[in-house]
């Protein structure tokens, strides 16, 4: 009786090989922490597992389809991202290796890297889930990852602080978002999304209801992006997490957060009938497009603005994070494909400077015990290479030629223009305006203050050296050459939109 | 008034009344017991809704299991129990802030249901909910079951790193 649903799970398990690598990782890690109880067999383990991981998502390059009777999707798009993930995730794992803060300290790391693994397969299963249940699980197993790994180095306050407020906010966030959801349930009787966005094509509805439930799962969604009204838990959660996680979080989660968000608009809102690639058409004329332009001015804005305050680095680029997220949003608030390739292309780079930026941040704190601003003064003459590197970041996130952030950019701002928004775009270059003043001070302070302050030159180890020039190089060269990636994304913008 | 109605009314009005006394007491101990009454008068709901494996799973695991350990946890640390639960500052800004706010979701939540037409599916005669739940649980949503295992996974090792002294 139950003959072909099971044939087609067998058949569903083939579709999530990379998932299913992550998981094995997971589990070999958890066993081998016990027999070898070796930080070194664990890191190899999770490294060799991503990158097995990273074998079968190339093996699966191109699938267009959906898994596990319509749980998720297995498209290009989330492809997109579980590539950013994965790389994400590889470069989190050997930037722990030369942590101090995690190694330095005593602290078991056994359970470290099995929460990074789980915190993965999260994200990968948020990049495709299509069926709330499934978004929410996803959601939640991220989540649950992270609050543990924020408060990882425990006897640390504000490491504990971090994690206590990250738990609190993120359950009333979660909380609101399966409000919304089950009000969604309740209005059309379904969870899977291609369900949910017929039976809302085929219904008359009244319209604040559909508006509210949407607005609050969105609002679940804006949370893990930090979203300006959601973002108050990135700053000091930012700062109090042990580095490495700080930038996972900046980097991965918030890609995660945006596939579900993209994915989620455009399924449930989205009018297949009147649409195409060029102008995606909501369905019941609800303007999303007008309350993401509202959420992606208030969160550039506001980012921007609180950064210029900030004296601690990591702070600071936590705000600066946030006014990312900004930027990105309004890739989505185009509604186009060309938008959605713009914000692929963007994610891209900002990964490479942003995991730049925050490990030369964590190498100089090594030496100098600060991520102070004025503790900067003068290092460009004890630490040419690294903050070289760093200044070539910061130019790469404030968006200047020839970095690869220039690009992504132009990528986006030429997306907003083409259809038609053209105070977005202003608001957007006047935002990387002030930018600059925040990312320049940084900059000033290494080369142009205390030029010899007599302190001894800082040594930096080659592999650590290395780590970093592996994300700067490619943040320069991009700048140049930038055609490989736009066509990758421009590939990579198709959304299994249903049978 | 037939007398699923008052029955319904009355479990409601458990909820409602408990969930009150959670919020309101000042004495961390009275909120655990309100509670008590909260969870079990949103289980008397699930039967009336024909959802008994919900209903029991409501009872075992958050009256059997979480809230025993909430109160246990109460009473174990002592200087708890008759703490005073006080919010920082509280001012009349605050007060006023946040009334009006709850009022206007309120309102928002209230005209919504109002005017919604709420998908009304024919309750089917089931003598039990728990085996489709269990089939369903095993083909339709299979992924999302294995999920929900490895996320308890997760929560589990989170919980012993934070609970180890080291």
């Amino acid at each position: 009786m139950y003959n072909a649903v099971v044939n087609e799970l067998i058949g569903s398990l083939g579709l999530i090989k990379p998932e299913l690598a992550l998981l094995v990782t997971f589990v070999v890690v958890i066993i081998a922490d016990l027999i070898f109880k070796n930080n070194k067999v664990n890191l190899g383990l999770s490294i060799l597992g991503t990158i097995v991981s990273g074998i079968f998502l190339i093996g699966m390059s191109g699938t267009n389809t959906s898994a596990f009777a319509n749980l998720i999707a297995v498209d290009p798009f989330s492809e997109f991202f579980k590539y950013l993930i994965l790389i994400s995730t590889l470069i989190v794992l050997v930037m722990s290796e030369f942590s101090e803060e995690l190694h330095n300290r005593d602290v078991w790391m056994g359970e470290y890297y099995m929460l990074v693994l789980g915190m993965a397969l999260g994200m990968f299963l948020l990049a495709g889930a299509t069926n709330l249940i499934m978004i929410y699980l996803a959601l939640e197993t991220m989540s649950m990852s992270s609050y543990i790994l924020s408060g990882y180095t425990k006897e640390i306050k504000r490491s504990s602080e971090a994690s206590l407020k990250y738990v609190i906010f993120g359950s009333l966030s979660s909380g609101i978002m399966i409000y919304g959801m089950s009000i969604l349930f309740g209005m059309t009787g379904s969870l899977d999304l291609y369900a949910i966005q017929s039976y809302l094509a085929a219904n008359g509805f009244f319209q604040p209801a559909i508006f509210i439930s949407g607005l609050m799962v969105i609002a679940g969604f804006a949370y893990k992006i930090s979203a300006v009204p959601f973002h108050f838990w990135t700053p000091d959660v930012y700062e109090g997490s042990p580095i490495t996680i700080t930038a996972y979080l900046s980097v991965a989660s918030k890609a995660a957060g945006f596939a579900v968000l993209v994915r989620f608009i455009k399924l449930t809102f989205f009018d297949a009938a009147g649409s195409s690639d060029e102008s995606w058409i909501m369905m019941n004329s609800i303007p999303w497009d007008m309350v993401l332009a509202v959420l992606a001015v208030a969160t550039m804005t506001l980012g921007n603005i609180v950064a210029l305050w900030q004296s601690n680095v990591k702070r600071m680029l936590a705000y600066s994070s946030i006014a990312h997220a900004g930027y990105l949003l309004m890739g989505i608030v185009v509604m186009t494909n060309t938008g959605l390739m713009s914000i692929l292309v963007y994610f891209f780079f900002y990964l490479l400077m942003n995991f730049g930026a925050f490990i030369v941040v964590m190498l100089f704190a090594h030496k100098i015990g600060s991520e102070e601003m004025d503790d900067y003064e003068g290092i460009g003459y004890q630490a040419p290479v690294l903050a070289s590197l760093l200044t070539l970041f910061l130019v790469s996130l404030t968006g200047l030629p020839p970095t690869a952030g220039f690009i992504g950019k132009l990528v986006l701002f030429g997306a907003v223009l083409d259809s038609g928004w053209y105070w977005l775009a202003v608001i957007g270059v006047l935002n990387s305006v002030v930018s600059l003043y925040y990312y320049a001070k940084v900059v000033r302070n290494m080369w142009l203050r205390k030029v010899d302050n007599g302190k001894g030159t800082l040594k930096f180890s080659i592999q650590s050296q290395a780590l970093v020039m592996v994300l700067g190089i490619p943040t320069l060269v991009f700048g140049l050459f930038f055609g490989p990636i736009m066509r990758w994304a421009e590939h990579s913008v198709r959304i299994f939109l249903g049978n | 008034m037939n007398w699923y109605n008052i029955v319904f009314y009355l479990f409601a009005l458990i909820v409602l009344v408990s969930a009150a006394g959670v919020v309101f007491s000042r004495k961390m101990m009275y909120a655990a017991f309100s509670l008590l009454f909260t969870f079990f008068g949103v289980a008397g709901l699930y039967v009336l809704l024909n959802a008994d494996f919900i209903a029991v799973t409501q009872i075992m695991v958050y009256i059997g299991g979480i809230l025993i350990l909430i109160i246990f946890g109460v009473m174990l640390t002592s200087k708890f129990t008759d703490l005073e639960i006080k919010s920082g500052t509280t001012g009349t800004v605050q007060y006023v802030l946040a009334g009006i706010s709850t009022i206007i979701v309120a309102a928002a939540l209230i005209i919504m249901y109002l005017n919604v037409d709420w998908v009304q599916n024919p309750v089917p005669e089931l003598e039990s909910t728990v085996k489709p739940i269990g089939i369903l649980l095993m083909t339709k949503y299979f992924l999302a079951f294995q999920v929900a295992a490895i996320l308890l996974l997760l929560a589990f090792i989170g919980a012993a790193k934070i609970a180890r002294r080291k």
